[in-house]
């Protein structure tokens, strides 16, 4: 038997409560189990939240679930677009790489009959939007096949350092659908000093180079930055430099340095700060394609359902959000 | 542009500002934007729209009809909730008490909300006294919390039924809302029963003086009328203020409380 005492209590303690605050409620000497089942029957009578029940209190949320799937914008929801890791290896050792590739890394591939698998269950789940990345996918033999897999079903863009492209990686970047290809180059400065510094003695001149080459075959050309935080405002020298390149500006991307792989300062990104981007690795769903070598932001071993990868990010922002939310309204500060 | 219509409301509980937020919000950036003031009782409510400090009351069926008092009557109702057209009165018993109707309280003891809450204590005298024995031969238990609120936090209300519980009374006289909110007798089987309901009644409204314009206040009525159930934007604000519709005011449902008021001489102001 239920005290009748405890619902009174929630009407009167939940009722003096702000929007989406949040109140524990002693469940008294009731039945543990038939007093939750009475709390989560008026918590959904009333369109309150029954958040958790611990022990012998339950703590209950005014008003319905706060939903921060639905206050992001439309291109930001998780599992809009798909992160592919095609593989880790690299001809460069960049010292700030994110997931720390490097020409001793070891491949770890996703290979093509996956990526094509991911291809067509992303269409099903929602995907608009495909992007491979590495390592360098160029290093791939077989990466022609792992792009037209995914360039058959929707756009895609392939991450590339753009130093590759001779023989017959060059004869697979012309085997490449350049109407649903978007090549996005990474080039950290506008002259060789910086980029080179990080990526190594020659890489600006042959980056820009592969630059000047893939637009040639006609590809659409996306130019990525990766640069420590306090530079970022002294972009425009490099911008001018893309101009003068050809690339738009809206394909000019600048990335804040993390403090990820083998980067030794950088932005701190943890999964309470990241907006999830659904990264799909050899070993699993990442959070974020930023952390797709670091355990803390491992979602699943389980790429398939990919429907369901995605469904397990977005339920874990929603609930990381929600707690958020809800943590802030515990602590007004005035 | 004019200024904003300046909308009083009672800030009976925290909720009450992420209401008026919402409501804010959605006039703004229309040629009927609206801002708001809380106050922390009706009274003040009431003399604050006398002396032209608000332009618009959000006031319960006791304001409103305070406020006909005190302006004999040149005032106007420009819109309430759906529920508000059909509030009621509930009496409410312990289960299996066999308690069935108003003249099975006679020399029973009924406890009461806030006596300035008109669906908690005036309308429930003036329903034992016109549908039931009289209220003079029940024993009437009071309990006045929350004073100057009319009743709206619902505090009395939930202390006239944890007597009920306590067996410190037979019966308690609540309001429709404060019925729903426990559940009605569902979802605690066992504890509570209807005894008796009463007929519909009318509840809140915003009123406003003519000193405000209607070429002023009818596109604000017209723009509340619009806000939509069924558009994501618009429900939250409904949700929390407990309606699916705004609607034109329904005057005579405020029949009851005029005789109510007049009987039991209840002053024009608290």
């Amino acid at each position: 038997m239920v005290s009748p005492g405890l619902v009174l209590d929630l009407v009167e303690r939940v009722g003096a409560l702000a929007r989406h605050g949040t109140i524990s409620v002693p469940l008294g000497e009731s039945d543990p189990e038939q007093a939750s089942a009475t709390v989560a029957a008026w918590c959904a009578h009333t369109g309150n939240q029954l958040v958790e029940v611990q022990g012998n209190v339950a703590t209950v949320r005014k008003g319905r679930p706060l939903d921060p799937l639905g206050e992001l914008r439309p291109d930001l929801v998780p599992g809009t677009r798909l992160w592919m890791y095609t593989n880790f290896d690299c001809n460069l050792a960049c010292d700030y790489c994110c997931v720390r590739s490097s020409p001793q890394s070891a491949r770890r591939a996703l290979g093509v009959d996956r990526v094509r698998q991911l291809a067509t269950e992303a269409v099903e789940a929602g995907v608009s939007e495909l992007i491979l990345t590495g390592g360098e996918p160029f290093l791939l033999p077989d990466i022609d096949e792992v792009v037209a897999a995914c360039t058959a079903v929707l756009p895609t863009t392939l991450l590339t350092n753009g130093m590759l492209f001779r023989g017959r990686r060059l004869a697979a970047l012309r085997r490449m659908d350049a109407t649903r290809l978007a090549l996005q180059i990474s080039l950290d400065s506008a002259t060789p000093d910086l980029h080179d510094q990080h990526r190594g003695h020659g890489s600006w001149g042959r980056a820009v180079a592969g630059i000047r080459l893939a637009q040639a075959e006609g590809f659409r050309v996306r130019v990525a930055a990766t640069l420590p935080y306090e530079q970022n405002h002294q972009l425009g020298p490099f911008h001018t430099f893309l101009d003068s390149l050809g690339v738009a500006p809206e394909d000019q991307v600048i990335r804040a340095l993390a403090h990820r792989g083998v980067a030794d300062e950088g932005i701190e990104l943890t999964l309470e700060s990241l907006i999830p981007e659904v990264t799909v690795t050899a070993e699993g769903i990442y959070w974020h394609p930023v952390a797709a070598d670091h355990d803390d932001q491992f979602v699943t071993e389980n790429i398939f359902p990919l429907r369901d990868a995605i469904e397990e990010v977005r339920r874990r922002f929603t609930e990381l959000r929600a707690n958020a939310t809800a943590a802030a309204q515990w602590f007004p500060c005035a | 542009m004019s200024q904003p219509l300046l909308v009083g409301a009672v800030a009976y509980t925290p909720n009450v500002v992420s209401i008026w937020e919402g409501m804010r919000d959605y006039f703004a950036e229309t040629p009927t934007e609206m801002d708001f003031v809380l106050f922390s009782n009706y009274g003040r409510q009431v003399d604050a729209l006398l002396d032209g400090i608000i332009d618009l009351a959000w006031n319960t069926n006791l304001a409103w009809v305070r406020t006909v008092a005190q302006t004999d009557g040149d005032c106007r109702a420009l819109a309430m909730r759906d529920t508000d057209t059909v509030f009621k009165t509930v009496f409410v018993t312990r289960a299996g008490s066999n308690l069935d109707g108003l003249e099975a309280l006679r020399g029973r003891r009924l406890a009461l909300g806030s006596k300035d809450s008109a669906q908690a204590a005036i309308l429930p005298v003036h329903f034992l006294d016109h549908s039931g024995p009289g209220a003079d031969v029940v024993e009437l238990i009071r309990t006045d919390s929350d004073l100057g609120k009319h009743g709206d936090t619902g505090r009395s209300e939930l202390d006239a039924l944890r007597a009920v519980l306590d067996e410190r009374a037979d019966a308690a006289a609540i309001g429709i809302n404060t019925w729903e909110a426990i559940g009605r007798a569902e979802l605690m089987p066992g504890a509570f029963e209807a005894c008796w309901e009463s007929p519909t009644y009318s509840h809140c409204n915003f009123t406003v003086l003519p000193r405000v314009p209607q070429e002023r206040t009818e596109p604000w009525v017209e723009r509340l009328l619009a806000m939509d159930w069924d558009n994501p934007e618009h429900r939250p604000i409904l949700e929390m203020e407990g309606l699916r519709q705004w609607v034109q005011p329904n005057l005579d449902g405020y029949g009851t409380l005029f005789d109510a008021v007049r009987e039991q001489g209840i002053p024009p102001r608290w």
